[in-house]
């Protein structure tokens, strides 16, 4: 059985950026806990001659020219999206 | 300066690359990429905004470049390669993730060869990968936000990764310019400095026993040969001074302040380094055809080593190779020169361009943009000079002209007036004329002090307005004064 402790459960949430509080990480402790035993059981197969599965559409060489397309989609909508904008930036929380 | 033992110690540099792809449009996205100071944003899509649903479809120019960019660098593509995501969450990826080739690149393994101080270095590649470029974040100084445009975005970029084979900042700074050159001149990128084309990441360890590397840090986003070569330095020092004070180096990364010429640690990006890589599922392998990949390799331009090496065998110096090199249009017509003319002509052309023109350009006379190269112009003007019909000194503001205007040195001569005088029939009444004016310089001449001649060929230059053939000049005098 894989442990996890809360700081895990807090570095996993930092890395997906979902907020998580206290009261959550209980519940969110034996749920993961699940989904790690189960594949850890894949883990335990012995793979070493068997191909990846990198995709699933057997597709390969899925290739545009280097041609600009008219999306029909202009900036404006685009911005429409974002938090905050100045100057047309999109204007975000400061970082650095 | 503090006296250390800064010699026991053994630097070891590797170096990664970020170099733009020449497309027209971007990585995944068929938007135009536009360079310099346009408008935040205007250069975007749904997919550069990673938009819910938008799917990327992969740009066939950047995989075409790719492969030549193999070649460029000494190796072959490698037939399969894969895009995967790289997680972060950082204002300039909208999407939370870097679509990036990272556990199958297209090139795996190459070279790239240096020259520093006359000794010829490989430095290894270990891999190049094709990945898109994130959006810009700028600070405005004194505000609680930061401001983000993502006409950047997408853009494709080849990261090449050395191993850790250079040991000096020297090295670092030409194996930097090498790979600029070798990027122009297999014409997979701009590489233009100016425009952020090119970015280079430096990773330093220094260590006293040769076979264990010490702690390295990596000093990030350097935009100019000369900064990659002074972070080495700086670094190197650094470090060398940490350990003899008996502290230890952070493995960390770091930045490049140019007004103060100096590293500084950058508050690393906690959990930097867990990317959790897993396969775009958006994008399928690419599988190359190996028709496709001949046919890029027999169009391959000609290499910057191939024409450095046939200017160093005809004896051009080293430094004047450099600065020939540096403007692809310069350095691939001397390769064409050097193949098809003589070695002194090619000589002399080499060091009108290496010295002559680079000086008009360096003056801002004229850009290389204006110059036009005539490879039969240029041979022309040599013989000239060579058959003495016109004087060294007439050959450099004849190449001037002829370099902007395009017209034929015979004709910029005539024009200018600067033919030679060289026929007995032009010289000897000027001679003549020398001869009787100046009898006390003749007397010394005939009594056997050699030195007069040099007085009067210098008369025979000032009569005819420095348009007389020196030699043919001395030759003539001695002649009249049966000598």
């Amino acid at each position: 059985m894989t442990k996890l402790t809360k700081d895990d459960i807090f570095k996993l949430a930092k890395l997906s950026n979902i907020l998580v509080t206290e009261s959550d990480v209980k519940s969110l402790v034996g749920e993961i806990e699940v989904i790690l035993n189960y594949v850890s059981q894949l883990q335990a197969l012995n793979l070493a001659n068997t191909e990846p599965t990198y995709q699933v559409t057997g597709l390969s060489n899925v290739m545009r020219p280097d041609e600009e397309i008219d999306y029909r989609i202009s900036t404006e909508d685009l911005m429409k999206n974002v938090p905050d904008v100045e100057n047309n930036y999109i204007k975000v929380k400061r970082v650095l | 300066m503090k006296k250390n033992n800064s010699s026991n110690y053994f630097p070891t540099i590797g170096i990664e690359c970020h170099v733009q792809l020449k497309t027209k449009t971007k990585l995944f996205a068929a938007v135009k990429i536009s360079e310099g100071d346009i408008r935040p944003n205007i250069a975007t899509s749904h997919i550069c905004f990673g938009m819910p649903g938008a799917l990327p479809v992969l740009n066939e120019r950047a995989i075409y470049l790719g492969i030549k960019a193999a070649f460029a660098l000494n190796t072959k593509p490698q037939i399969f390669s894969k895009f995967d995501r790289k997680h972060y969450f950082y204002p300039d990826l909208p999407k939370g993730y870097q679509i990036t080739q990272f556990s199958q690149p297209i090139i795996l393994g190459g070279s790239v060869g240096i020259k520093t101080n006359g000794e010829n270095k490989i430095i290894n590649i270990t891999r190049a990968h094709i990945e898109e470029d994130a959006g810009k974040i700028i600070h405005p100084p004194g505000k609680d936000y930061s401001l983000v445009d993502l006409n950047r975005a997408g853009v494709p970029l080849l990261e090449i990764v050395s191993e850790p084979e250079i040991h000096t900042a020297e090295d670092a700074r030409a194996y930097a310019q090498e790979l600029n050159l070798i990027m122009r001149y297999a014409d997979v990128s701009n590489a233009d400095m100016y425009l952020g084309n090119m970015r280079f990441d430096v990773n330093v360890s220094v260590s006293k026993d040769q076979s264990k590397l010490g702690t390295r840090t990596e000093t990030k986003n350097l935009n100019s040969f000369k900064s990659v070569e002074k972070a080495v330095e700086y670094e190197i020092k650094r470090q060398i001074e940490l350990l003899e004070s008996g502290k230890q180096i952070v493995q960390e990364t770091r930045g490049w302040d140019d007004a103060k010429q100096r590293t500084f640690s950058q508050r690393s990006k906690e959990d930097a380094h867990d990317y959790r890589y897993f396969p775009e599922p958006d994008v399928p392998p690419v599988i190359l055809d190996q028709e496709l990949i001949n046919k890029i390799k027999s169009e391959m331009p000609i290499t910057v080593s191939l024409i450095r090496n046939k200017l160093s065998t005809i004896g051009i110096e080293d430094s004047a190779i450099d600065t020939l090199l540096s403007e692809i249009k310069v350095g691939n017509f001397m390769y064409e020169i050097v193949n098809k003319y003589s070695v002194h002509t090619a000589k002399k052309i080499a060091n009108w361009l290496s010295s002559d023109v680079q000086g008009y350009v360096a003056d801002r006379v004229f850009t290389w943009d204006q110059v036009k190269l005539n490879e039969s112009s240029m041979v022309e003007l040599a013989k000239l000079t060579e058959d003495n019909t016109i004087s060294s000194t007439s050959a450099k503001l004849i190449l001037k002209e002829m370099l902007l205007n395009g017209e034929k040195p015979v004709d910029i001569a005539n024009k200018l007036k600067l033919v030679q005088l060289s026929g007995s029939d032009d010289l000897l009444p000027i001679i003549q004329k020398v001869i009787s004016e100046n009898p006390d310089a003749v007397a010394d001449l005939v009594a056997g002090k050699d030195k007069a001649i040099g007085y009067l060929v210098g008369q025979v230059m000032k009569l005819s307005s420095g348009k007389a053939d020196p030699e043919i000049s001395s030759k003539l005098i001695r002649q009249e004064l049966k000598l």
